[in-house]
């Protein structure tokens, strides 16, 4: 008898349970139906005559949930400028590359090499390896695929090795990046001058006249017909840019 | 002047009130059509007047395309629907102004957008050039940064062809110029846009000011770059004087403050309908104070009053243009050219008054003074075909003025997916130069995607940190779309199905060469 009031007690105090906890959520589910439901009618009634062009059934494929992948099997090195101070770095190494290494430099010879950014300055020169103005080792670790390095030297030309530096010094050299030109941040020292007439891209426009750079002509030119040639749409012009791409 | 007019592609058939096609809907109504308004007033009353305008592939794509002029429509059809209940509601009260002017002004759009120009507001901007008011241009394929892509040449001419190619169609002539996408120019990207015959685009201020060679006239004066392409530098004052935070023209008080919308601030059962059907409050367009000071008390937009203001701050630009340009003749040996280029979407969107503005400033060049003239790149360079040859600073209009907004800690991890599959669609492109039929379709798709994926939109709104989300998600999917279509060309496996439905929501381009990307 006591057990089965027991259940009794138990099952009415779980009813009563799931009913605070639900209601509220009841309700607000409610709430919301009616709201979509005061809104429906509204833009079907407005709406419905208007030609519309079909809305497909099928959304679109859920590769939202899938991920990129973390590696391609492409070993690459690539170097990019930020500004005039700072480069960023991103590699792909294969993991066989570890296995050769060791039988290259024996084994154990990965773990005791360090990973090295090796950054050169390679302004005015084809760079073979060794040919390099000057280079900086910047140490990474294993776990990294991507680095933003601090250069500092704007207006240079800059090449990136990824290697090892083994306990004895030497630098082997895993993947080399491309080469890239950090801008400049300042004037230009060179201050002589060059001019260029593109008179064969121009000479089709029907310019006739060579506008030089006289303040005679410029004053003329600015005083009579207006700087404004608004002949942009007769038919001369027309023609003239149709010809523009056979020159 | 020169205005860039750009949004990224955004168009998702799937979902009837997707949230981020509204940029392309507030754009149009507060900034497209009040410009083409401003320019039909100006044409009606016979005034001159030379700007140049980008119109970038992804919005000339959208504004062309069916289903987005639809729901273009539609949207219009609710915000014209609101303003009527709004005119009712605020009778009697100060914001009621201000309604009538919103009733009128979406009543006017629909005209403009339905009637005048046949929902194709592409044909608006066409008919300006072929008046010989507007020089347009465009701008890179998906507005693609193009300084981060150089590793492969061929997607930077892919992302200039492709360009080219729409611009051609839509305009009926090829572009003289390009908007290079946040200004962002590295060596030899001249060099591939002179392959398409395009003479001129434009870079910051340090750009042309720290090329070398260095310019005897700084930015007053384009250059030529060694392949003989120009480039124009931005001028600092004109830029400042109307974007700076604190004298900038956009925050006087008597301006409409962008701010308070009542999508926003009225009750949900009234504005519900008018908002996102989930019930997120999104701005409405409807606002009715202005900017009043910098405290948070708000006073009643008076239309008029802004309107005088526009006019005022229209005869200040230029006086102070008049100014620099006396002073520029005396250092220079030919008239100054005075580059002001501007994102079309502040004017209007973010400065409500900034069409008006333009307007007043274009009648008063007109008729107030003959110092200034409204001119245009290709224009300049007819008149002064020698130019001082140097070579461009690498740089961009972002901030600190090189390639940091888009290569930084938020958005770093991209470009090592969007070089591979970069590189990947210059293998297939050489691969199969002379595809037809199933395999080209894809090889075009494959483009398509490499493309959206490029978007320089994407990487900037990762680094803004607002709507990231959405961000990192279309770069994924353009990524992924891309790598399953390698992977089924490569298998010579390709699911028409699926190509088929690709091809239907990512339909940018719809005559893509895929060439450009084995193009030697």
């Amino acid at each position: 008898m006591n057990v089965i009031l027991a259940w009794v007690l138990g099952a009415m105090l779980l009813t009563l349970l799931l009913a605070v906890f639900l209601w509220p959520g009841r309700r607000r589910a409610a709430g919301q139906g009616d709201g979509a439901g005061d809104r429906k009618p509204l833009f079907c009634e407005e709406y419905a005559a208007e030609p519309a062009i079909p809305v497909p059934e099928k959304p679109i494929p859920a590769e939202e949930q899938e991920k990129l992948p973390d590696k391609y099997g492409v070993e690459r090195l690539v170097l990019m400028v930020r500004d005039p101070y700072w480069l960023y770095a991103y590699w792909e190494i294969s993991a066989t590359r570890q296995d050769e290494f060791q039988t290259r430099f024996g084994s154990g010879s990965w773990q005791s090499s360090r990973a090295t950014l090796r950054l050169y300055d390679v302004t005015g020169v084809t760079f073979n390896g060794n040919n390099a103005n000057s280079f900086i080792d910047i140490p990474v670790s294993d776990e990294v695929d991507n680095w933003h390095i601090h250069v500092g030297t704007p207006d240079r030309e800059l090449c990136l090795e990824l290697g090892r530096i083994l306990p004895d010094g030497r630098f082997i050299t895993l993947l080399r990046s491309n080469t890239v030109y950090t801008p400049r941040a300042s004037l230009s020292d060179r201050l002589d001058e060059e001019w260029m007439w593109i008179e064969g891209i121009y000479r089709q426009f029907g310019i006739r006249r060579m506008l030089g750079s006289s303040p005679m002509l410029v004053e003329e030119f600015e005083g009579g017909a207006g700087i404004v040639p608004l002949g942009i749409s007769s038919p001369e012009f027309a023609s003239s840019l149709k010809g523009e791409n056979n020159v | 002047m020169t205005l860039h007019a750009h949004l990224p592609y955004v168009r998702h058939p799937e979902d009837e009130h997707f949230l981020e096609e509204k940029w392309l809907y507030e754009a149009i109504t507060e900034t497209y059509i009040p410009l083409i308004d401003a320019f039909d007033r100006l044409i009606e009353d016979n005034i001159p007047f030379r700007i140049t305008m980008t119109m970038s592939p992804p919005l000339v794509s959208m504004l062309s395309d069916k289903l987005l002029q639809e729901r273009y429509i539609k949207h219009l059809n609710r915000l014209i629907e609101l303003s009527e209940k709004e005119v009712v509601r605020t009778y009697g009260s100060p914001f009621h102004q201000a309604a009538l002017m919103y009733r009128e002004r979406f009543y006017g759009a629909r005209h403009i957008f339905c009637d005048r120009y046949g929902r194709n507001l592409v044909q608006a901007f066409k008919k300006f050039e072929d008046q010989g008011r507007l020089e347009l241009i465009t701008c890179a394929a998906t507005h693609g940064f193009l300084p981060l892509m150089t590793l492969h040449k061929e997607s930077v001419r892919a992302q200039v062809g492709v360009a080219v190619d729409l611009h051609r169609k839509h305009f009926g002539r090829p572009p003289r110029g390009i908007w290079l996408p946040e200004c962002a120019y590295a060596r030899g990207i001249d060099e591939i846009l002179r392959e398409f015959g395009i003479k001129f685009f434009f870079t910051d201020s340090h750009g042309v000011m720290f090329a070398d060679r260095r310019p005897r006239f700084g930015v007053f004066a384009p250059i030529y770059c060694p392949s003989g392409v120009a480039a124009f530098g931005r001028d600092m004052e004109s830029s400042k004087q109307v974007w700076s935070k604190n004298e900038g023209y956009p925050g006087d008080f008597d301006y409409r403050e962008f701010y308070r919308d009542i999508g926003h601030e009225l009750d949900h059962n009234y504005i519900g309908p008018y908002i996102h059907p989930s019930g997120l409050r999104v701005h409405t367009g409807m606002k009715y104070y202005r900017i009043s000071g910098k405290h948070e008390h708000k006073e009643p937009y008076v239309p008029d009053w802004a309107r005088e203001k526009a006019a005022i701050h229209a005869g200040n630009f230029l006086f102070n243009r008049e100014h620099q340009i006396k002073y520029l003749n005396t250092l220079m040996d030919r008239p100054p050219v005075i580059v002001a280029p501007y994102d079309a979407e502040l004017f209007g969107h973010w400065w409500f008054e900034g069409p008006t503005w333009l307007e007043f400033l274009i009648r008063k060049a007109h008729f107030d003074q003959d110092i200034v003239s409204l001119i245009t790149p290709s224009d300049y360079l007819k008149m002064f075909p020698c130019n001082q040859v140097a070579t461009p600073c690498p740089s961009s209009w972002g901030n600190k003025g090189y390639n940091e907004v888009w290569l930084c800690q938020a958005n770093d991890w991209i470009y090592r997916h969007l070089h591979l599959i970069a590189g990947r669609m210059v293998e297939l492109a050489g691969d199969y130069p002379d595809a037809g039929g199933l395999l080209e379709r894809a090889l075009k798709q494959a483009g398509r995607e490499l493309l959206l994926a490029q978007s320089s939109d994407w990487a900037f709104i990762m680094s803004t940190g607002t709507m990231v989300e959405y961000a990192v998600r279309r770069t994924k999917n353009h990524i992924l779309n891309f790598l399953r279509l390698h992977n089924e060309i490569r298998a010579n496996r390709i699911d028409e199905g699926w190509l088929s439905h690709l091809e239907y929501v990512n339909n940018i381009f719809p005559e893509l060469n895929y060439r450009y990307y084995c193009w030697t």
